[in-house]
């Protein structure tokens, strides 16, 4: 009971602010413990630009224990899962108090974009490229924006994916499509494929060393799908 | 002219009177943090403002709640017994309020983070 009346009263304070530019919606107008929360990528980060969408399930003993969230647009970060969407951040684990509302969470996780944590990661593989490659890692994030979280209001943005121009998608990091369509060809898919020759460093598979590289290639791209 | 007065209601209105913990009267803030309903209506779970209600003060921070407020979040053993808005320890005066039931499990509860608290620093020491 005490839940319903408090996540009502958040979603109409919420609804009329419209300057903290985050917005909440229900899944369903009879339920109040499903929602989707909308914001956009922080200005200056790769994230600019997207649209980012989180689920939220509010557990029976809200505000007591933390809503659950978690990424629905797929999303490059060191502190976000790139597979499920799962959060690591201590407002949502063992640092909620009652006193933080779903709005401040969302706020906290735009902030989470702003300031990635590497140390404390929820996804290693891309914690280890923000450690290491930085380069790499903010071109995989702003290619991952620019596919999965751009919305139609946003596609004014030049070169836009969603396989418009064949191979575009590929030229964003400067890869030959040849490369990717060759392990495409293998049945990896497109985006895993990219994702990987980008970290890799790997533009074209001309070199000396041909099958040597492919086969590094094909060694981490096993890796990253198995 | 004069007036015979027939009849009359009295109508009186009350604040809960908030205080910090310099002694200073006043309102901290008007919303109990917890439910976010202004401390002169009730928490969530019940009907009529004021005694079957009351509230509880930090003895430690001023930050006032519904006692039933507090008392959920420090059933939860997530809360690690802190106040919600400062993270500081949460314990109330037993002098400045009643002598009920809730006031006792409140006690408790306290109590009870307070051992936990210090079980996790010897273990935390060894
Ligand atoms: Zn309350
Ligand atoms: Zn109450
Ligand atoms: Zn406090």
């Amino acid at each position: 009971m005490s839940r319903v009346k408090r996540i009502a009263k958040e979603l109409e304070e919420c609804r009329q602010d419209t300057q903290s530019g985050v917005s909440l919606e229900l899944n369903n107008e009879n339920d109040l413990t499903h929602l989707t929360g909308y914001f956009k990528g922080p200005p200056g980060t790769p994230y600019e630009g997207g649209l980012f969408q989180v689920d939220i399930n509010i557990p029976n003993e809200y505000p007591f224990k933390p809503p659950q969230m978690k990424f629905l647009t797929k999303i490059y970060h060191p502190n976000i899962s790139s597979v499920t969407g799962a959060i690591c951040l201590d407002i949502l684990k063992d640092a909620w108090t009652p006193i933080l509302t779903l709005k401040n969470s969302l706020i906290s996780l735009q902030s989470l974009l702003q300031s990635p944590e590497p140390n404390d990661p929820q996804d290693a593989e891309v914690a280890k490229q923000y450690l290491s490659n930085k380069e790499g890692f903010v071109s995989t994030a702003t290619y991952w924006t620019k596919i999965y979280a751009y919305t139609d209001s946003s596609s004014a943005a030049p070169g836009s994916a969603g396989g418009a121009v064949p191979g575009a998608d590929a030229a964003v990091f400067g890869i030959d499509n040849e490369a990717v369509n060759q392990f495409e060809n293998m049945g990896f898919p497109r985006d895993k494929t990219i994702q990987v020759l980008n970290r890799m460093g790997v533009k074209t598979l001309n070199v000396s060393n041909r099958s040597e590289l492919e086969n590094r290639v094909l060694e981490e791209l096993l890796q990253e799908c198995q | 002219m004069k007036v015979n007065i027939v009849d009359w209601h009295g109508v009186a209105t009350w604040h809960w009177k908030l205080a910090s913990n310099d002694g200073k009267a006043g309102y901290v803030d008007e919303l109990c943090g917890i439910c976010r309903v202004p401390f002169d209506g009730t928490c969530p779970n019940c009907k009529f403002p004021g005694d079957d209600c009351p509230l509880v003060l930090g003895r430690g921070c001023i930050h006032n709640f519904h006692v039933h407020c507090i008392l959920k979040w420090l059933e939860q053993e997530a809360s690690k017994g802190l106040c919600p808005m400062c993270r500081q320890v949460f314990v109330h005066d037993p002098e400045d309020n009643p002598h009920s039931e809730e006031f006792e499990y409140l006690q408790q509860l306290e109590d009870g983070h307070r051992l936990l608290r210090e079980k996790g620093e010897t273990t935390y020491e060894e």
